[in-house]
């Protein structure tokens, strides 16, 4: 019996359930007869691995020191340029981190211009000093500035993703992004100003609103993605880093307390040796705490997101685990505070590495189906200003 | 004659064909190897080649929104040579492709920000403290001195007629050091901050009553507020908050988009340059104040007296650290005493 497929959605049934119907309900397009089947691969379709499906993984395979000659060439060249040749500089990392992701033999590639970086990076840089100076002058003035710039700040995402999309492109075929401005003013300016309002409840609907926004909204040439996830696993997650939280502090007080007591009585004033060693095991206390959770709402999230996308007949599997992100984390910030910032291409290499690492992509009909839209051209400046204030945007 | 394989992507899906490729001098002849499709003749001068990184994947970008892919790129890099084109990003590709010139950039790079950290922050700061309007300097200095009022410092508990002469010995000495400048001495009690006096941009100097009561003479204080004075004239204040931020703006910058990392990191080396600043603003203080006592004929020796009698009270505030930037005083005492034994004697007794 012959099983037909969509090649747009992955939707699969066979010849009989069909019953003369020769589209896809759900995309319309004609179905297609499916492709003989692998012996290997000969169990029935499942949500995760539609019919005839390949697993394919994703390598990353730049090294660290390929990527510090790289990086260090050009932070030089653009201190020697005061500043001029950064978007150059950032064109070339991230190009490093693209191209050396093979996926099925086939490198991502990254294709702005720096030119058209450095407009934004012109254009955001005058915000910035503007911001500064009006703070010197008044910081009344400063709180004005800010309210603008949480005004445009949606807009600049919306640009940024769209920016980040177009240029992010495999097999010749560019990425999209097909959000709206509405939606991007609804998730990054509506729902934060909710927050004072519902107590901090609509964290995690903003959370998973922020996700919603770029998974929802990403698609590969002509083939929009799919994401099926759901509030309410976000609520769950939250919960826990809560509770998480709750057990770490309720065990921690006493500790850093019994540390406190055991050093003598402050004398000669607050700034004792005592008291630095309590509040610098305060402050390492908060960074191992904040870095693990982080980390586990990195993992959780880009695993989730990623488990509950579709793009056409592809499918991901992504297997972070909090525990090693961690792990690299400390190690990365301790290496790079002992080599005085000279291990960060190694950390940023080893980090990309874990994380390409724990991608699987599950394609139903192989890679070669999918088809290129317009291109329209998309300005930077979004992109830059995301970029400076290290806003996430997903992936 | 340039031959290599490669895979050719059209642009309208994302299928990948291999093809073998011909440049015959002119034309670059394009050909499916498995099958007829693709088969194109392309001038070498519509092409256009992706500048070369690490040792990725060259590509070449055909008209109509076509590319070709290969990992030959001994052959890519020969075509590129014959167009001429991505000449800048050759030179940076070879830049750092070779570990003695990677090396080199560091040690470039390692030259420049010592170099800027020591000559060009401090210069360009300059100049821009010197270009700040004084009604900027006054709102922030009155900022500053409502912050520290509400925090650090009490109304003066001094008996007003204690205070008269000095007043009228600094209007003399203010006018003598500064005399294009507006300048105000006001007292304040602090039992935080201990025996001190600071000088705020628009050339407010406050000085504890702590420091008043410590002091054997009104000669004693005049000698601080020669240093005080000094700081204002030479715009200390501003030059030092403009360097601080922009070592700390520089080290961001070098850090890159590590945030996490660089606010714990960057406070470090900031920590450092704003001490190593401060101790060449101090000194140039001193010297100001020394040159003027000795002018007047006093010698810095009460000059000396005041420094190490604060030292040693010093020790009993807890509040000191916060404040006092000044570098050692034994230092500060001995940079004193050279001044006075350069000068010649006749010009001392003057
Ligand atoms: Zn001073």
């Amino acid at each position: 019996m012959t099983h037909f497929v969509c090649l747009n959605c992955g939707f699969s049934a066979s010849e009989k359930d069909l019953d003369g119907i020769a589209t896809c309900p759900e995309c319309n397009v004609d179905l297609q007869p499916e492709r003989p089947r692998r012996k290997d691969d000969s169990h029935t379709a499942t949500i995760t691995a539609p019919l005839g499906s390949q697993r394919c993984k994703p390598v990353f395979t730049g090294s660290a020191g390929e990527f510090f000659r790289i990086w260090i060439v050009n932070t030089f060249l653009t201190i020697l340029t005061l500043g001029l040749y950064a978007p150059w500089a950032k064109v070339r990392e991230r190009r490093f981190f693209y191209q050396h992701t093979v996926m099925d033999g086939q490198p991502f590639d990254y294709t702005a211009h720096p030119v058209a970086l450095l407009r934004g990076y012109l254009i955001v840089g005058g915000g910035i000093l503007l911001y500064y100076l009006a703070e010197a002058y008044n910081p009344l003035y400063s709180l004005m500035v800010f309210g603008i710039f949480s005004l445009v700040l949606p807009f600049l995402i919306y640009k940024s993703l769209r920016f980040f999309a177009r240029h992010s492109v495999y097999r010749n075929i560019p990425f999209h992004f097909r959000g709206t401005l509405g939606e991007s003013y609804k998730t990054y300016l509506l729902y934060p100003m909710l927050i004072p309002f519902t107590f901090g409840l609509i964290i995690p609907y903003w959370a998973f609103q922020r996700k919603k926004y770029f998974f929802g909204n990403i698609g590969f040439g002509t083939t929009a993605n799919i994401f099926q996830g759901s509030a309410r696993e976000f609520y769950k997650l939250y919960g826990l880093v809560v509770v998480l939280l709750v057990v770490i502090i309720f065990f921690s007080i006493p500790i850093l307390m019994s540390f406190a007591t055991m050093i003598p009585a402050p004398e000669a004033g607050i700034f004792n040796a005592g008291m630095i060693f309590f509040i610098l095991s305060i402050y390492f206390t908060t960074l191992v705490v904040s870095t693990f959770v982080q980390q586990y709402i990195y993992a959780w999230t880009t695993n989730y997101c990623l488990g509950h996308s579709e793009l056409g007949n592809i499918r991901f599997q992504s297997t972070l685990k909090a525990k090693q992100l961690f792990w690299i984390r400390i190690t990365n910030i301790l290496a790079i505070i002992f080599s005085v910032g000279l291990l960060i291409p190694w950390a940023k290499v080893r980090r990309t590495r874990y994380i390409i690492d724990n991608l699987t992509v599950i394609a139903g009909q192989g890679l070669d189906e999918f088809t290129a839209g317009v291109r329209p051209d998309e300005s930077a400046y979004g992109d830059v200003a995301t970029d400076f204030f290290d806003i996430d945007i997903g992936l | 004659m340039i031959e290599f394989t490669g895979v050719y992507f059209d642009g309208k899906t994302s299928r990948a064909y291999a093809v073998s490729v011909v440049f015959d001098g002119r034309t670059l002849h394009i050909r499916g190897v498995e099958g007829d499709y693709p088969a194109l003749d392309i001038p070498l001068e519509d092409c256009t080649i992706t500048p070369p990184l690490g040792n990725t994947m060259r590509s070449i970008q055909l008209p109509g929104g076509a590319q070709c892919q290969t990992s030959d790129t001994a052959a890519v890099s020969a075509l590129e040579r014959l167009t001429g084109q991505n000449r800048g990003m050759g030179f940076v590709h070879r830049l750092e492709n070779r570990w003695k010139t990677a090396v080199g950039a560091l040690a470039g790079l390692v030259l420049c920000v010592w170099v800027f950290v020591t000559y060009g922050i401090p210069f360009l700061a300059e100049k821009i403290a010197y270009s700040v309007p004084p009604e900027l300097a006054e709102q922030m200095s009155r900022q500053a001195i409502e912050m520290l009022d509400r925090r650090f410092l009490k109304p003066s508990e001094l008996d007003p007629g204690k205070t008269e002469k000095l007043q009228e010995e600094f209007q003399h000495l203010h006018s003598e050091i500064d005399p294009d400048s507006d300048y105000r001495l006001e007292f304040r009690k602090s039992p935080y901050i201990g025996p001190n006096a600071f000088a705020l941009p628009s050339g407010l100097i406050i000085m504890t009553d702590e420091l008043v009561d410590l002091a054997d003479s009104n000669r004693e204080l005049l000698a601080i507020l020669a240093h005080e004075t000094a700081h204002v004239k030479k715009r200390h204040g501003l030059r030092s908050i403009i360097q601080n931020s922009g070592v700390f703006l520089l080290v961001s910058a070098l850090a890159g988009d590590i945030t996490s990392i660089t606010s714990t990191a960057a406070s470090l080396p900031t920590l450092l340059a704003r001490s190593g600043y401060s101790r060449k603003f101090e000194t140039e203080a001193d010297t100001v104040a020394a040159l003027y006592m000795i002018r007047k004929g006093w010698g810095t020796g009460p000059f000396q007296a005041i420094l190490l009698r604060i030292t040693r009270d010093m020790a009993d505030y807890p509040g000191e650290s916060l404040l006092s930037s000044h570098p050692l005083t034994n230092q500060r005492v001995q940079h004193l005493r050279d001044i006075e034994a350069s000068m010649p004697s006749g010009e001392a007794a003057e």
